[in-house]
């Protein structure tokens, strides 16, 4: 099933007298699962997709379904409802909030879903779980600026991954990491990939990402140029089907 | 909610000096408007104190002729129309459950003249004083001299006639069969210097310009001083009754009874200074009835042996009325009562017989309230732009947060937290410390001569007072200012959307 359905996206912003024709149309679906990269050179685009698919933003034109459900048309209650029970979000910097320790961090979605029907013992318990997950669980109750970067994007790791949502999203998460810390970043998000089953879209400049990558979306000048990479690769040989590509 | 409140109780302390500026702004605004909510209710019970209670009392009846309501300080000294019938007036406040008493007074300009021809200008107030103690019995300070008793002749002169006096006319003033009292005299004057001319009685002349009046000689009896607004109320002499008819020339109740106690009167006709001033006495009684017709000031009790002052003129009545009276129903209904009983008289409230009193006061008051309302401009301004400011300093975490999936109503809700701690934290101390100041300020005891502050404090002594009603009052102002504060930077919070904040990376 395709978890992401998108249908000649554009995106245009006003800038002053012109406009900035940063989506030229898009047409991309995601399976259930992937773990996709999307790459390019910068002012491609990729933040924008990314921001529309994370119902962040709404294209200038045409159709986005996030697991099946039509975003373009909702209103503000609708899509924040989409983010907090679909999307998880790893921005690249000031993912967490800063009066709240570690844990409350993590346990700040659970506890936004009144309707989800946790109990604060059972948010608590899921939110312990996912810090020791990404290694974390002897820092549950310091603040946020009394860690490292790296450190800062494994909670927001955990934050994203803690709502068991469809879909993560992960805007150049390793954009602010020497590159060791990335690499581990990184090889954290493909493990709970494999393990959790969840859907992982991000951008970034980093070639060594390929690697991991099931997809590679390659952009430029808002269109698709090329959808390739060896996860990629191996799956349409196994399911046959090749994902859209980018119309020129 | 308790992580709405967890995380505004953390934001306070984590943006402690703004958090400390708009504390401080709120602190201060209640206080402010806690003193001022408390200077006007000092000032509203100390008008009523010392105007109703001590001079007017809460309605004042005057003729039915009388088109100014503005009666007691009349524009240049203008007279005042008598009321015609009194008896019937009489009888309709007293047939009145809600009226506590009353006293009927006679008020008009005399003119106090001396040999040289010098003259001075002094209101006066004809009373029956006796009554007029029961009716105002804490209004005045005996300073020189005695009291008058009902049937005496005489006049009580203020301190501040005195002074005048002195000044205009350079003689002062002693009650009869006192001596001369330094002190008072250094105190009051202000030449110091020179021979005293010493006075024991007065030469009067009514100060009409519509009736001719007539010259008389009255002793004083006594020098006294209005315990409260006495800037205002020291124009006026109080003096008996019928010396002030006669001067007036209204018909006095001696002429009704045609009994003239020849040692209490020394009456002479207008132009007769000469005798005035040469002591000479010249016994004649001469009613000359300009403009009021005598059987309607007489009624038909003509002959009588008892001075019966009621049957003579009066041109003003003051009524008090009992506790819990309304005094704007009051006076629609003794209106109506004073039309279906053919009484020539009509009801008007304290506040319009001393017109420039109350209006001053009202000055006063709107001065007050408009001062603490733009206490309160001011601090929603400095509040606005701070936590306007606040709310564009944290648009990354905001939008984060919106990013994550917090909705609208949680940004709202955590600014609103947030801005209400606060507000309760300092706002209540402010109010508590307005409460302090209030009963401070009562207990030291600030006093003052300057008749605007008078008015300000309704009297001479700053008495700021706060009824539970005022403090709740102040809790819900609190509340108001609050909430248009917050109003406009909730707005701007509730706009930041996470775009904002990935722009700002
Ligand atoms: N809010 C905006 N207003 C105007 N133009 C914008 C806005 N956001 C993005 N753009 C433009 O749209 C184009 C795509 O921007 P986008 O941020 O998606 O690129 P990107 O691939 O993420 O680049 P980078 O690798 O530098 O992050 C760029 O030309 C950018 O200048
Ligand atoms: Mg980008």
């Amino acid at each position: 099933m395709n978890i992401i359905e998108m249908k000649s996206i554009k995106k245009d912003y006003p800038l002053g007298e012109t406009v900035v024709h940063a989506l030229r149309g898009i047409d991309l679906d995601v399976e259930e699962g992937g773990f996709i990269s999307i790459i390019g050179p910068s002012g491609s685009g990729k933040t924008t997709l990314l921001n529309i698919i994370g119902c962040i933003d709404i294209p200038s034109a045409g159709s986005v379904k996030i697991g099946g459900e039509e975003i373009t048309s909702l209103d503000d209650r609708r899509l924040t409802n989409i983010r907090l029970f679909k999307v998880g979000f790893i921005f690249q910097t000031f993912n967490l909030i800063p009066v709240l320790n570690l844990l409350e961090n993590v346990e700040f979605p659970l506890l936004l879903m009144k309707e989800g029907g946790l109990t604060k013992g059972e948010i608590r318990k899921r939110a312990q779980k996912c810090i020791e997950e990404v290694g974390l669980g002897s820092f549950m109750d310091h603040r946020p600026a009394e860690l490292s970067g790296g450190q800062r994007q494994r909670v927001a790791i955990a934050r994203a991954l803690v709502t068991k949502p469809q879909i993560v999203l992960a805007d150049e998460p390793t954009a602010n990491l020497d590159s060791e810390t990335g690499a581990t970043i990184l090889s954290l998000m493909k493990h709970l990939n494999e393990t959790e089953k969840t859907t992982f879209v991000f951008s970034t400049h980093d070639s060594d990402v390929l690697k991991y990558a099931s997809q590679v979306i390659k952009i430029r000048d808002g269109h698709i140029i090329d959808i390739d990479g060896p996860g990629a690769a191996k799956k349409m040989k196994k399911k046959a089907g090749p994902a859209k590509r980018g119309t020129r | 909610m308790a992580l709405i409140l967890k995380i505004a109780w953390r934001n306070i302390q984590r943006h402690r000096g703004k958090s400390l500026v708009v504390g401080i702004i709120i602190f201060l605004g209640a206080m402010t408007m806690t003193i001022g909510n408390g200077v006007i209710a000092g000032m509203d019970r100390g008008l009523k104190e010392n105007v109703i209670d001590r001079f007017t009392g809460d309605v004042v009846i005057i003729s039915a002729k009388q088109d100014q309501d503005n009666v007691i300080f009349t524009p240049m000294g203008r007279d005042i129309e008598v009321i015609p019938g009194y008896e019937k007036v009489k009888k309709v406040l007293e047939g009145k459950k809600f009226i506590d008493r009353f006293l009927p007074v006679a008020k008009g300009l005399t003119i106090i003249l001396n040999e040289n021809g010098d003259m001075s200008y002094a209101l006066a107030l004809g009373v029956r004083f006796d009554e007029y103690r029961k009716m105002f019995s804490d209004s005045t300070d005996l300073v020189e001299g005695t009291l008058l008793k009902n049937d005496d002749r005489g006049i009580l002169v203020s301190t501040g006639n005195r002074k005048r006096f002195f000044e205009e006319q350079n003689f002062w003033v002693i009650p009869e069969g006192f001596s001369f009292n330094e002190k008072n005299f250094m105190k009051e004057s202000s030449k110091k210097s020179g021979v005293i001319d010493k006075r024991t009685s007065l030469v009067l002349m009514g100060g009409s310009n519509e009736n001719s009046t007539m010259d008389i000689r009255v002793d004083v009896k006594g020098v006294m001083k209005f315990k409260h607004l006495d800037d205002f109320w020291n124009h006026f002499n109080i003096m008996d009754i019928e010396s002030f008819r006669e001067v007036y020339q209204y018909v006095t109740a001696s002429d009704t009874a045609a009994v003239i106690p020849k040692e209490k009167k020394r009456i002479l006709e207008k132009d007769n200074l000469d005798d005035l001033f040469g002591g000479e006495v010249l016994e004649k009684v001469e009613t000359r009835k300009q403009g009021y017709d005598v059987s309607t000031l007489m009624g038909k009790k003509v002959v009588q042996k008892k001075l019966d002052v009621d049957s003579g003129a009066y041109n003003l009545i003051f009524v008090k009325l009992g506790k819990g009276a309304d005094a704007e129903e009051s006076v629609l209904e003794l209106n109506a009562a004073f039309k279906s009983s053919g009484a020539e008289a009509r009801a008007i409230i304290w506040r319009d017989a001393v017109g420039q009193i109350a209006d001053l006061s009202a000055i006063m008051r709107g001065a007050t309230r408009g001062f603490v309302f733009l206490i309160f401009i001011v601090a929603i301004i400095i509040i606005m732009n701070t936590l306007s400011m606040a709310a564009l300093e944290r648009v990354s975490e905001i939008g984060m947060m919106r990013a994550v999936g917090a909705h609208k109503s949680f940004i709202s809700g955590m600014f609103l937290s947030e801005m209400t701690v606060i507000s309760i934290i300092f706002g209540c101390a402010g109010i508590i410390a307005g409460i302090v100041s209030v009963y401070i300020l009562n207990a030291i005891n600030i006093t003052t001569e300057n008749r605007i502050l008078e008015l300000l404090f309704g009297g001479s002594v700053f008495r700021p007072v706060l009824g539970i009603f005022d403090i709740l009052k102040g809790f819900a102002y609190l509340a108001l200012v609050t909430l248009i504060a917050t109003a406009y930077p909730l707005r701007v919070a509730r706009r930041i959307t996470p775009l904002d904040a990935i722009m700002r990376d």
